[in-house]
């Protein structure tokens, strides 16, 4: 984790992105260009919650409620002060942060990770009611609609660019964008000294505090950071389907697939919540008829890779490579 | 602030921490000069780890006060005072599982360098220090008992400490690699490092120690230099009338 890259792990990288660079200029499937950018809104938040709680060690079970916020939040300041997209997705994330900030303040302090997760979850069912209540300003369950698109824009050379449900191209490429700067900070984070100290903390928390380790400093900076990017996501997502529901956004069935996807992909890695996030989206919609039986699946899937892959997919390969107990000291 | 030449170090003046019923340290009072090389001893459940928790804030007394550096720290937070030069070593060691042993040794010298490779160089200075060069890259939780206490002093010295905290360092150590864990305290003592330490190694305190506090039952019973406390007949009585102990 605190290593310099090696050149193999900067080809992948880099590999990776290439390919989903190109990938719209092979294909302009709506439906798969669909499916790639749900996953890629799933992987930011994955992979923020990750953070949180892979990483931090935090167990927060109430980050939906963040989603919901900027997702509200965004397209209610969109439909009624019409400010663009562009614009309010951002004061989505920052409206998800001070909310974080001001959960985070008196949850942070307990010690006990038990209570965080019920607190967490408690204020995530008091968000979901509220904005299922709120009906003069959210519609409630009915459904939030009417919500702004992005605004189109000229690209030079390339012609006009516009957000229709038609054409999936710019939504993939703005949510691709989002999914780069939300991974590329928290990457950046955790090979830095605030990583170093995250890990320390939910390795020993008290021995980190003696170490001069800031633990509530620590723990509501990583908080904020990430209900922020979960806020943005969730704005992004508003504009992108543009129909809000507070059961949709704002329900623990959205924080439950999130929860599934890290820990199939891997809890504590950087890589997890991404291939998490796209495995299980894929699978969602392969599994989409079964409707109501969905959380009975993703409760099994939570089960069976938290028995037979403790660690996640993306610790598969070095488990294969090496025998089981160097794989396990590897993770990272 | 200028300190005068006489004022001590650490100052603990009548701490009380009491459990519930249980009163772990009993109006405990004493100081520590610079430079000075304090051993704390007793019987299991004296209230020595009490104490080091009292001192490095992961306790807060029932009741006395604490000083520090002619500062009163008695409500000033883990962090605050690791900052202020206190360091202490975990009897139950705490390594950082997931990070190796040089990562753990990097958080405590994360204060005086602003790249992580300065850090690196840093920490890797001290792992060898306390002999764990050969192990400075594998994950701390792939330790045995003995590597994670030397692992626990490394990370505590890292911190540059004016105030060292030893509990039970030795512990769990294999007999040949005490001499050199030894050593290294002693190059410690001759750079002025003010050091307490919780030992239940005679040998170990002799050879180290200027003084010794015996505490039992939370409290101080007898103080003294090493020689004296050991052959103390409250000190001898008491392991006698338990049947022996280590001390
Ligand atoms: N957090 C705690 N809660 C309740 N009781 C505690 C706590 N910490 C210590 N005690 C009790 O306080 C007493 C003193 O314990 P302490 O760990 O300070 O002893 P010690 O002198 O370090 O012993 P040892 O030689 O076994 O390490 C014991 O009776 C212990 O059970
Ligand atoms: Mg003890």
């Amino acid at each position: 984790m605190f290593q310099p890259l090696t050149p193999f792990k900067w080809l992948g990288i880099l590999g990776a992105i290439i390919v989903m660079l190109l990938l719209p200029m092979v294909t302009q499937d709506t439906y798969l260009l669909h499916v790639l950018i749900l996953a890629m809104v799933f992987g930011i938040f994955a992979s923020a919650w990750n953070f949180v709680t892979g990483f931090a060690g935090l167990k927060t079970f109430g980050h939906h409620a963040f989603f919901a916020l900027g997702a509200y939040g965004s397209a209610l300041i969109g439909i009624n002060l019409g400010l663009s997209a562009w614009l309010t997705i951002w004061l989505g994330g920052l409206i998800a942060a001070l909310a974080g900030l001001f959960i985070g303040l008196p949850i942070l302090r307990i010690r006990s990770m038990p209570h965080v997760a019920i607190v967490t979850l408690g204020f995530a069912e008091i968000v979901r009611i509220t904005l299922s209540n709120l009906t003069d300003i959210t519609r409630g369950e009915l459904g939030l609609w009417g919500i702004p698109v992005f605004d189109g824009f000229t690209v030079p050379g390339l012609g006009e660019v516009v957000f229709s449900p038609a054409d999936k191209v710019p939504y993939y490429y703005l949510a691709f964008a989002l999914l780069l700067l939300s991974v590329g900070v928290i990457t950046a984070l955790m090979r830095s000294k605030t990583g170093l100290s995250l890990i320390a903390m939910r390795d020993g928390e008290d021995a980190a505090e003696s170490l001069g380790i800031n633990l509530t400093r620590q723990k509501l900076q990583v908080f904020v950071v990430s209900s922020f990017l979960v806020g943005v996501a969730g704005a992004f997502y508003a504009h992108y389907i543009t129909i809000l529901t507070p059961a949709a956004v704002a329900g623990v069935d959205l924080m439950i697939l999130i929860i599934a996807m890290v820990l199939v992909g891997g809890l504590g890695t950087l890589s997890g919540p991404l291939v998490g996030a796209l495995v299980l989206t894929i699978l969602v919609e392969f599994l989409r008829d079964l409707d109501t039986f969905r959380m009975l699946v993703y409760g099994a899937i939570i089960i069976l890779s938290v028995m037979f892959l403790p660690k996640g997919l993306v610790t598969l390969g070095r488990r294969w490579k090496r025998p089981p107990d160097a794989a396990a000291t590897e993770a990272e | 602030m200028t300190q005068q030449e006489n004022t001590p170090l650490l100052d603990v003046r009548s701490v009380t921490m009491a459990f519930g019923g249980i009163v772990a340290v009993r109006d405990l009072s004493f100081t520590v000069t610079k430079g000075e090389i304090l051993a704390l001893m007793g019987p299991n459940g004296a209230g020595k780890t009490t104490t080091f928790n009292l001192i490095a804030g992961a306790l807060l007394p029932t009741s006395g006060q604490i000083f520090f550096d002619g500062r009163d720290i008695t409500q000033t937070k883990p962090d605050a005072r690791c900052k202020a030069g206190i360091a202490r070593t975990f009897q139950i060691t705490q390594p950082f599982d997931e990070l190796t042993v040089v990562e753990n040794v990097m958080v405590a010298t994360m204060p005086y360098h602003s790249s992580m490779s300065q850090m690196r160089k840093d920490a890797r200075r001290y792992v060898q220090m306390v002999g764990l060069a050969e192990r400075a890259d594998v994950m701390a939780k792939g330790l045995s008992t003995g590597q994670r206490k030397r692992l626990e002093l490394a990370r505590a010295m890292a911190t540059r400490p004016k105030l060292l905290l030893m509990d039970e360092v030795t512990g769990g150590v294999d007999q040949k690699s005490i001499p050199g864990l030894l050593d290294l305290v002693k190059s410690l003592r001759d750079e002025g490092q003010t050091l307490i330490i919780i030992e239940h190694n005679m040998r170990v305190i002799n050879e180290l120690s200027d003084r010794a506090i015996f505490m039992n039952r939370g409290a101080r019973m007898v103080e003294g230099t090493p020689h004296e406390v050991a052959g103390h007949p409250q000190v001898v009585d008491l392991y006698l009338g338990e049947g022996g102990g280590h001390a």
